[in-house]
Order: C-alpha cells, then sequence, then structure tokens
C-alpha cells in the first residue's frame, strides 16, 4: 500500500510543478491567480497523503487548515486584484 | 430633512458581498472555521496545533468575514475596544495560571498546584496557557489586519 502512496505523491508533485509553471509564465494575473488556488488544493492531497503515507494520519488537521487558508487567500487576492483596497 | 448617509453600506454595494456563491458560502464556512480552530486550541497537546496555531485560525475565520462583508459590519461584530482588551487578558490569563503555582509554594508555570493529581494537573495547566495564547493570538492577528486595511 506504502507504494500506491509513493506513486500518487510524486505523481502530485508532478502537476504541482506544472502548476508554478503556469503561475510564474501565466500571461493575465487571473491564470497565475488560478495556478496558485490548484496548487493550493494539490498541497491539501499531497499533506493528506504525506500523513498516510508516514503513517501519522493525524496530518489531515494540517490538510484542513490549508484547505481553509487556501480560501481566504484566494479571497483576499482577488479583491485585491478587483478593488485595490481591502476595507470594503 | 435632509438624506443621511446609511451608517453601513447595503450588502448590494459592496464588491464581495453582492455575489451570492461567496456570501453564502462565507456564511456556511466560518462556524466550522470557529470549531476548528477551538479543535485546534483545545488539543494541541494531543496532536498538531497548539494555542498560537489555534487563534490563528481563529482570527483566519473573522478576516474572511470582513473580506467579504466589509470591515465596518466586521469591527460591529467585535468591535476595536473588545480585541485591545481580550489580548491583554489573554497574557494575564496566562500569568495569573503561572502566579497559582508560584503562590502555592512552587515556581512560576508549576502545574502540579491546580489539581490533586499530578497526569490531571499537568493536563490542565497545558490547556489553561494554551486557551490564553490562543485568545491574545487571535485578537492580535484581527487588530493586524484590521490596522493595515483600515486607510
Amino acid at each position: 500500500m506504502i507504494h500506491v502512496y509513493g506513486a500518487a505523491l510524486l505523481a502530485l508533485l508532478v502537476s504541482m510543478f506544472l502548476f508554478l509553471g503556469r503561475a510564474a509564465l501565466g500571461p493575465t494575473v487571473y491564470d497565475r491567480l488560478l495556478a496558485t488556488n490548484a496548487f493550493g488544493t494539490k498541497t491539501v492531497i499531497f499533506v493528506a497523503l504525506l500523513g498516510f503515507f508516514a503513517g501519522r494520519p493525524e496530518f489531515l488537521d494540517m490538510a484542513l487548515v490549508y484547505a481553509l487558508i487556501n480560501f481566504v487567500t484566494t479571497v483576499a487576492v482577488l479583491k485585491l486584484v478587483q478593488e485595490a483596497r481591502l476595507d470594503r | 430633512m435632509s438624506e443621511q448617509p446609511p451608517l453601513q453600506e447595503p450588502l448590494e454595494r459592496l464588491p464581495l458581498a453582492k455575489q451570492p456563491v461567496l456570501r453564502q458560502v462565507t456564511k456556511i464556512l466560518i462556524p466550522f472555521v470557529i470549531v476548528f480552530g477551538l479543535y485546534v486550541i483545545t488539543h494541541g497537546d494531543y496532536g498538531p496545533g497548539g494555542g498560537f496555531q489555534g487563534g490563528v485560525i481563529l482570527a483566519a475565520a473573522y478576516i474572511l468575514f470582513a473580506l467579504v462583508y466589509g470591515v465596518a459590519r466586521a469591527r460591529r461584530v467585535i468591535p476595536r475596544k473588545a480585541t485591545d482588551v481580550l489580548a491583554a487578558v489573554g497574557v494575564l490569563f496566562y500569568g495569573a495560571v503561572g502566579l497559582v503555582g508560584l503562590f502555592g509554594g512552587g515556581t512560576f508555570l508549576d502545574y502540579d498546584f491546580l489539581g490533586t493529581d499530578p497526569a490531571s494537573a499537568q493536563a490542565l495547566g497545558m490547556f489553561l496557557v494554551e486557551l490564553g495564547v490562543g485568545l491574545t493570538v487571535a485578537s492580535v492577528m484581527v487588530t493586524v489586519f484590521t490596522e493595515m486595511v483600515e486607510a
């Protein structure tokens, strides 16, 4: 079973690097935002899988935190891009 | 009588709150974030987490609300005075828990004087200290965010 987790982690790493490339290249700011958000989602899955890979399922807590913070971050950056201010 | 400007802008005028999906997702998400923050604070001694991390998660719930509904509305939920006081209360709570051991005849933050059984006294002491840390961190994070955002 540990081989399955390892293979899934490697595949995730590859796709995460693809998203990083899109975030670096992305012609518009929305491409970059979408890439960063998807990268965050991949990180959530990565942390969760890493927990099972290392035999420490309590990593799921961290994955949950990352999912929540990722949402807040995306909302904040989108608002900053659209409004150039955050207070209204 | 002249037209008085409303104290708060209606939701339809706010850039994010006028979007129904974002508004409803925020409404649904915030209670879960708060419960998760409290879970991280109280389970800091068993799993990953602790007072600081849980406090940041609690602050994240408030920041999400402030982002979507505007800082003016968020400041009506938790006023500036409340966060100022709570930040100090958290530190004082931490110090008070430490002083219990000092006045009991031990050293500062000696948890053994909080109960009769050493194991449960340690657990209680850790929980109380983490609670103080979480309260302070959440308040300070909220203060930092609102001070940076309000022009």
